[in-house]
């Protein structure tokens, strides 16, 4: 999980003890759902890619079920299976064209999570190179989980921030609301803020992981229908109960493009966007 | 005394107006025990008994136990 | 789009081990979609918020009260009393309730009594046992509870049958209850052969619990009892009350916990109306103040207030008796007011332990009533119990 992580704890009597659980349980998502880890549950699901089916457990299970709701809400855009796609645009090098339509068909062909049979208790990837990656949901669950641990234990105020994930709890203990920064997509510096006691804010943006082609940048958040990267928005953030709920409508929004306003405004949800001539759109209020 | 029954009820109504009710990760605090009527079954019946055996008329609460001889 | 949702919630694998969260999420479908696909997930939301109508732990509490009470020239009168409560989840959808009382008394009753001298007798020791049971059915959206209880002293019999109904809103924010219950009582006392000493009752309750917000919840419940038969005093001496009785009692609470100061502010109000006269309100104020190392501490206060009965008559007994008319001269159908305050500690334990320590303090006197009249020169009555209780949940 990259990014910068933040904890911040409030009005419990062993306020270390409560962070060293939460941590430990970021670090158990962490070693569980990495695709970069050999021994991971995800590294075993896309070993046996094409053939006989992987013993999973609830919460994978559970992971699955949510994968499905953003495929099915976001009519196919978001798909845990688009590995492929990523790798076909080479955003972990410096690639000089975009991938020729060849080779985008092919990697299209890998993604499908329709085609994914799955159940309680086993997941199957159909096809041999087909992979999923539980990035787009793992760190907003995790965040989530973080908050219910550390309330659990008694701690009544929090904070907690996965990489710009954010969930808070509790207010802070002066009883006032958390305040919380919106990053500017482009400048060093906050778009706006937001106060919140209890509830998520999640922020996507072309500006996390992007390749610049011919001065066009191509970012990382790309349409699983179409193989294409999103230009509609250059971020896009959300206001919303869960972590993992925000995360979701922050990256489908940007998925939707030109669709996002509806979406949103269908979801009755709080959102602030940045459209691709920079201007900004939604409210926080 | 009919006037503050009136008043309080008008209170409540008032309060109605400006809360919100809670969303499903918001009800941590109504699920404290010190929050929920009713979490605390022998107190209250201990204290009911009580006061239905020194005062005309108890009840109110709830309906089905079993009476007793104190009128 | 709603349609959608409630196909996406639908779908969810719903096995016995997550069918409370399923049940949660298909409320929750009308949230969002991601709501509810996020609710299946484990640990995303605190289990206290996934709180259920249905309990899904059992609970088992045993307590010890000590009462008594005294009144300028009386002799005092003691109750010692443990009682027994379980209540527990069983076969998936159902829970069961109960609970055992005994009530062991001494010492004289308190000076009405004395009117009648020798039957009920000084010193006497009598008792009371009750108990009843309630088995709950859960649904979707609503539950159904049948209940019996039984209660039995010397001279008394109380048999009743009761049947509830709750149903809450998707988001369970609201639920309104309904219940009925019946009772039937036999009284013979030993001083002498009563006619007929039954009576029978009826009772309807309609109430509303609402969440208000995160940290205000309201309740609400109206009750009316209706009940004829013999409700006179049968160790009173021209004791004569009505031979019938309806009670009308609207019960308000309302709870807001202070976040900051990690405190519950509990208040109540319950106006009465009796067809024998008396109307009463009772406020309660406490406050549930969280401490360090699970204790809680909570301060109260309660103020209650009552009319005479129209057929009650103060001293100098017998002053306005006349045969074949209703009478009484029971100084519990008088005016008065009563000020109760009371103290109780609760230690909550990691483990489910729950152990409670209180005190309360009564008084009651003529001249603290705020309204009705009539009830000059009795005497001030004060009482004090004292509860321990030990509770687990399981």
């Amino acid at each position: 999980m990259g990014g910068e992580h933040e904890l911040l704890l409030g009005g419990a009597r062993d306020p270390d003890a409560i962070a060293t659980r939460a941590i430990d349980d970021v670090l158990r998502i962490e070693r569980k759902y990495s695709r970069f880890r050999d021994d991971s549950v995800v590294a075993a699901i896309n070993r046996a890619a094409g053939g006989a089916p992987v013993a999973i457990d609830a919460e994978t299970a559970a992971l699955l079920g949510y994968a499905r709701t953003c495929f099915e809400q976001s009519e196919g855009r978001f798909d845990v299976t688009a590995g492929a796609l990523a790798r076909a645009w080479d955003f972990g090098g410096k690639p000089t064209r975009r991938p020729v339509a060849a080779v985008l068909r092919d990697a299209l062909a890998h993604v499908g999570f329709g085609d994914v049979e799955w159940d309680a208790s086993h997941v199957r990837l159909p096809r041999v190179g087909m992979a999923i990656d539980f990035g787009g949901i793992g760190k907003e669950y995790a965040a989530d989980r973080v908050a219910t641990i550390a309330q659990e234990a008694g701690a009544r105020h929090g904070l907690v921030n996965l990489g710009g994930d954010v969930r808070a709890w509790g207010g802070r203990p002066d009883g006032s609301a958390w305040r919380i920064g919106i990053r500017h997509p482009r400048e060093e510096r906050a778009l706006a803020s937001v106060e919140l006691a209890d509830g998520a804010v999640a922020t996507s943006g072309d500006y996390e992981r992007f390749v610049e082609i011919g001065g066009i940048r191509h970012c990382h958040i790309i349409d699983a229908t179409t193989g294409e990267p999103v230009r509609a928005w250059q971020s896009m953030s959300v206001i919303a109960g869960l972590a993992i709920v925000a995360g979701s409508y922050s990256t489908i929004a940007m998925l939707m493009q030109d669709r996002a306003e509806a979406f949103l405004a269908n979801a009755a949800v709080r959102w602030l966007g940045v459209d691709a001539g920079g201007a900004q759109r939604g409210s926080f209020v | 005394m009919r006037r503050l029954a009136i008043a309080m009820l008008a209170l409540s109504c008032a309060a109605c107006a400006t809360m919100t009710p809670p969303k499903p990760w918001e009800k941590g605090d109504l699920a404290r025990p010190s929050m929920t009527i009713g979490s605390d079954p022998l107190g209250d019946r201990g204290n009911a008994h009580v006061y239905e055996s020194k005062e005309m008329t108890g009840g109110g609460g709830s309906v089905g136990g079993g009476g007793c001889g104190c009128n | 789009m709603a349609a959608i949702d409630g196909e996406v919630a639908a779908a969810q694998p719903c096995d016995a081990a997550t069918r409370r969260s399923c049940e949660f999420a298909r409320d929750g479908a009308r949230l969002n979609p991601f709501l509810t696909a996020a609710l299946l997930l484990p640990g995303v939301v605190p289990a206290a918020a996934l709180a259920q109508s249905m309990p899904d732990q059992g609970l088992f509490s045993l307590q010890y009260l000590d009462y008594r009470d005294w009144q300028p020239g009386a002799a005092r009168m003691t109750v010692r009393n443990p009682s027994l409560y379980v209540m527990t989840p069983f076969a998936e959808r159902y829970t069961f309730e109960g609970s055992l009382v005994y009530d062991a008394m001494s010492g004289a009753s308190p000076l009405w009594f004395d009117t009648l001298s020798g039957a009920s007798g000084l010193g006497v020791t009598d008792y009371r046992t009750a108990g009843d049971a309630k088995v709950t059915r859960y649904f979707d959206r609503y539950s159904i509870g049948a209940g019996v209880a039984y209660s039995h002293e010397r001279d008394f019999i109380s048999r009743a049958g009761s049947l509830d109904a709750r149903w809450w809103t998707a988001d369970k924010n609201t639920t309104l209850a309904f219940g009925f219950a019946g009772e039937s009582d036999y009284i013979h006392p030993s001083a002498r052969e009563l006619d007929n000493g039954r009576r029978h009752s009826l009772d309807f309750l309609v109430g509303i619990t609402q969440n208000l917000s995160p940290v205000d919840i309201v309740q609400s419940n109206l009750t009316y009892a209706t009940g004829h038969g013999y409700y006179s005093d049968p160790y009173k001496t021209l004791d004569q009350r009505p031979g019938e009785r309806r009670v009308l009692a609207w019960q308000t609470r309302y709870n807001h916990h202070f976040t900051v100061a990690d405190a519950t502010l509990q208040l109540g109000y319950r106006f009465l109306a009796d067809s024998f006269g008396g109307d009463s309100h009772t406020f309660d104020v406490a406050w549930a103040q969280a401490l360090p190392q699970g204790f809680t501490l909570t301060p109260s206060v309660r103020y209650y207030t009552q009319g005479a009965a129209d057929f009650w008559f103060g001293p100098p007994f017998p002053q306005g008796f006349v045969n074949g008319q209703d009478y009484t001269a029971d100084t519990r159908l008088s005016a008065f007011g009563a000020w109760t305050a009371g103290l109780r500690l609760t230690r909550t334990f990691a483990d489910g332990w729950r152990v409670e320590l209180s005190g309360d303090f009564y008084r009651q006197r003529g001249d603290w009533r705020i309204f009705g009249g009539g009830s000059e020169g009795l005497l001030p009555f004060s009482a004090r119990w004292f509860a321990a209780s030990v509770s687990k949940t399981f």
